[in-house]
């Protein structure tokens, strides 16, 4: 009991950055929920457009800008140049659409007026030029065989509002696992670095050499002082475990009563118990408090950003993602991605969720036996 | 006296390998990892060829126009060629679609139809595709068979060049190693308070001006930082070809008053509070991460939203102050938003030195 006491006693020092860990979490997972919503019909993706009308909002003109304000998000900014550049720059607009002054005018007179665009060249900026394009093809279609304009935009409004019936295949909930896929992905960063700073710090407190030689010649069998503070440390990094599934129940609502929500608790109970032997192992090697920071942030970062914690994996660089492999994360972070493409979990389609777990237990066996073989070594003291 | 403060200052600094690895290594590694992870992503965000498949029925046969235009749209040589097409059939394609391999198809019977797995720009690009060879089988009817014509009004694209925002990320990190500096400036001032330790007892009771000593201190470790940032700077440029643009001297202004403005605040903060080193520390983290969260570290849109919605906030942050100007150089062919930022960190930089001022002279001990 007194080695865990004491545990706690040093826990308790250290629950400012879990607290920041927890506060990124959901700052990020509640930041990321509220852009992605969820639909079971198709929805279009629309460009994010800005259109600078510099004619008067009259006929073609007005169809024209009726038309895009059907097809994209209209965005408003104030016509300052300084506020609109920095809107392209972020990719608040994809698109932004001049329409010159005189441009009904001189539609209709076919003096072929210039609709200027400056776009990000993004996939939304490349769907509205799509877009203006094929108003402006149909339009000067029409213009060359119609005499009047009412008559011209008549034949515009029925040719333009001709759709295609587009019908979603698949019943999956794509946006609740999306936010699912996002929310267990950047736990990998919390739990990395909650349990190797935490175990870290407290195995350090720990190896302080007058309590070590305290330790030592009491009266405390040396085995059963090693198995409390190993169970005392599974005991944190199962708490922490617990915690976060927790929280995610709230924040990802119905998804985490199905299959894949218990896969995805399963795979990150794994991913805890090997990052828990991860922190063993690191605390074992590691003498200096001072360097737990910095190793903490190396580790849990690299590991994050390498795996696709932060950035989506299919966005990471193959190159990247090769090294990547090594790293226990990564196999967490591939399970929670194939989990996004997964319709029916049972035996047949989770066997290649099995082996990345079967992948992680090796990783954490690897650990730990490390581990044991640093601490024998290093177990006299001069 | 002073030379010599200065000398052994540099050596203290140099000595303490937490304080490097801070200031040092760990923005280099640092953005190692964001170069690894930001390099593919804006390339991602292009329109890439979208694996589709055509339901190769009688509809579609008899359907000269679909079956042209979706010929010309996946050819090979086409420079607008959107799709890379597979004429299967019905269940063949329910397969591909189940297995991820294609992003939709196309089924023609009495009207067309596309069938997507999930809601997204691949789906729209297909549905847009179909809808618009289907208005111009209209067009065609509708004109007589004359179709769609060339010329008439017409689009040109004016945009602008260094559009790459993944660029903002390594302009935190620039600001982040400006203000971690003042680790150092924070860290060399300790040396020479007396409340600090007994070395700076020693300083105090010595017949040495201690604005000589002071300033030694802080030149050192100004010396220091830069030393620092030109690395960083030369590792960011050469191996990780991080674009800053091409005026370099004001790119070497702008750094050196980010620096200025670190090390200023971490001699305020050594010198306004009273506690140990790890408080010290903890502050100028927690104030440098606070602010290059507010610029955009964690997530490029933040600096945008604040920009935007509270910009007295970024123009009060340090962080932002040299993010911002970093960004003007890169984007802005003008200069006054970034001679406004350098103005900015030069005056946090005064205020600062003031407030530490105003702390350190002519102070008295009863007893310690």
């Amino acid at each position: 009991m007194i080695v865990f006491k004491t545990f706690l006693k040093v826990l308790n020092k250290c629950k400012t950055p879990i607290i920041m860990y927890t506060v990124f979490l959901l700052f990020f997972s509640v930041f990321n929920m509220r852009t992605s919503g969820s639909s079971l019909s198709f929805v279009a993706s629309k460009p994010d457009i800005l259109i600078i009308n510099e004619d008067e909002e009259a006929g073609i003109t007005e169809s024209l800008v009726k038309y895009l304000e059907k097809n994209s998000n209209i965005i408003e900014i104030d016509e300052d140049e300084d506020a609109i550049r920095d809107a392209l720059f972020y990719r608040d607009v994809n698109c932004i659409i001049y329409i010159p002054e005189n441009f009904r005018k001189d539609f209709l007179d076919k003096k072929n007026p210039e609709v200027r665009i400056k776009s990000t060249g993004d996939y939304q900026a490349s769907l509205a030029e799509l877009l203006l394009e094929r108003y402006l093809k149909t339009a000067n279609s029409y213009n060359e065989t119609v005499g009047s304009e009412e008559e011209l935009l008549k034949m515009l409004d029925a040719t333009l509002s001709k759709q295609v019936d587009t019908e979603l295949a698949s019943k999956l909930d794509t946006g609740s696992l999306e936010k699912a896929g996002f929310y267990y992905n950047f736990t990998n960063y919390c739990i990395l670095a909650g349990s190797i700073y935490v175990i870290c710090l407290i195995l350090s407190s720990f190896k302080n050499e007058g309590i070590r030689k305290r330790t030592m010649v009491s009266s405390m069998d040396y085995k059963a002082y090693n198995r409390k503070l190993l169970l005392s440390n599974s005991l944190f990094a199962a708490a922490m475990w617990l915690f976060y599934v927790i929280l995610s129940f709230p924040l990802l609502g119905k998804i985490m009563f199905t299959r894949h929500g218990l896969v995805y608790i399963v795979n990150s109970f794994i991913f805890s118990f090997c990052a828990l032997t991860i922190a063993f192992l690191i605390g074992n090697l590691v003498e200096e408090k001072n360097a737990i920071n910095g190793i903490v942030n190396v580790i849990a970062l690299g590991s994050s950003f390498l795996c696709g914690a932060f950035v989506p994996m299919e966005w990471l660089p193959a190159a990247v993602l090769k090294i990547a492999h090594i790293l226990p994360s990564y196999w967490y972070i591939k399970t929670n991605e194939m989990m996004k493409g997964i319709e029916t979990v049972n035996m047949e389609t989770m066997k290649p969720v099995f082996i990345n777990m079967a992948v992680i237990l090796g990783f954490s066996l690897l650990f730990i036996t490390a581990a044991n073989v640093i601490s024998a070594k290093k177990r006299r003291l001069g | 006296m002073f030379i010599h403060n200065f000398k052994y200052t540099l050596r203290i600094l140099f000595k303490n390998k937490a304080l490097i690895f801070w200031t040092f290594a760990f923005p280099i590694i640092l953005g190692t990892f964001f170069s690894m992870a930001f390099s593919d992503i804006e390339k991602n965000e292009t329109l890439d060829i979208i694996e589709i498949a055509v339901v190769d029925n009688e509809a579609f046969q008899n359907n000269i126009i679909f079956k042209e235009a979706f010929k010309a749209l996946s050819d090979k040589e086409n420079e607008e060629r959107l799709f890379h097409t597979r004429y299967v059939k019905e269940e063949e394609a329910k397969e591909l679609l189940e297995q991820g391999q294609i992003a939709g198809y196309l089924l023609l019977e009495d009207t067309p139809k596309v069938v997507v797995a999930e809601s997204g720009i691949d789906g729209t690009i297909l549905k847009q595709a179909a809808e618009e060879i289907l208005q111009s089988g209209e067009i065609m009817k509708n004109t007589g068979g004359f179709g769609i014509l060339e010329g008439g009004a017409s689009i040109a694209d004016i945009s602008d060049s260094h559009l790459s925002y993944t660029m903002i990320e390594f302009y935190t990190l620039i600001a982040m190693t400006c203000l971690y500096g003042g680790i150092l400036g924070m860290y060399a001032i300790n040396q020479n308070l007396p409340d600090m330790g007994s070395k700076g007892k020693r300083v105090a009771v010595s017949p040495v001006a201690k604005g000589k000593l002071v300033f030694g201190s802080i030149l050192a470790s100004y010396v220091v930082q830069l030393i620092g940032m030109a690395l960083l700077f030369a590792y960011t440029v050469f191996v990780l070809k991080v674009d800053y643009g091409d005026r370099l001297l004001l790119i070497i202004l702008l750094a050196m008053a980010g620096c200025l403005a670190g090390l200023t605040l971490g001699v305020a903060v050594a010198a306004v509070f009273k506690a140990d080193d790890n408080l010290k520390t903890g502050i100028i983290i927690s104030v440098t991460m606070l602010g290059c969260f507010l610029s955009g570290m964690m997530g490029i849109t933040m600096k945008y939203i604040i920009d935007k919605n509270v910009p007295l906030i970024n123009k009060l942050n340090p962080a932002s102050m040299i993010t911002d100007g970093f960004y003007s150089l890169y984007y802005y062919d003008t200069l006054e938003r970034f001679y406004f930022d350098i103005a900015s960190l030069l005056i946090f930089a005064f205020i600062m030195t003031g407030i530490s001022m105003l702390r350190l002279r002519r102070q008295k001990y009863d007893s310690i």
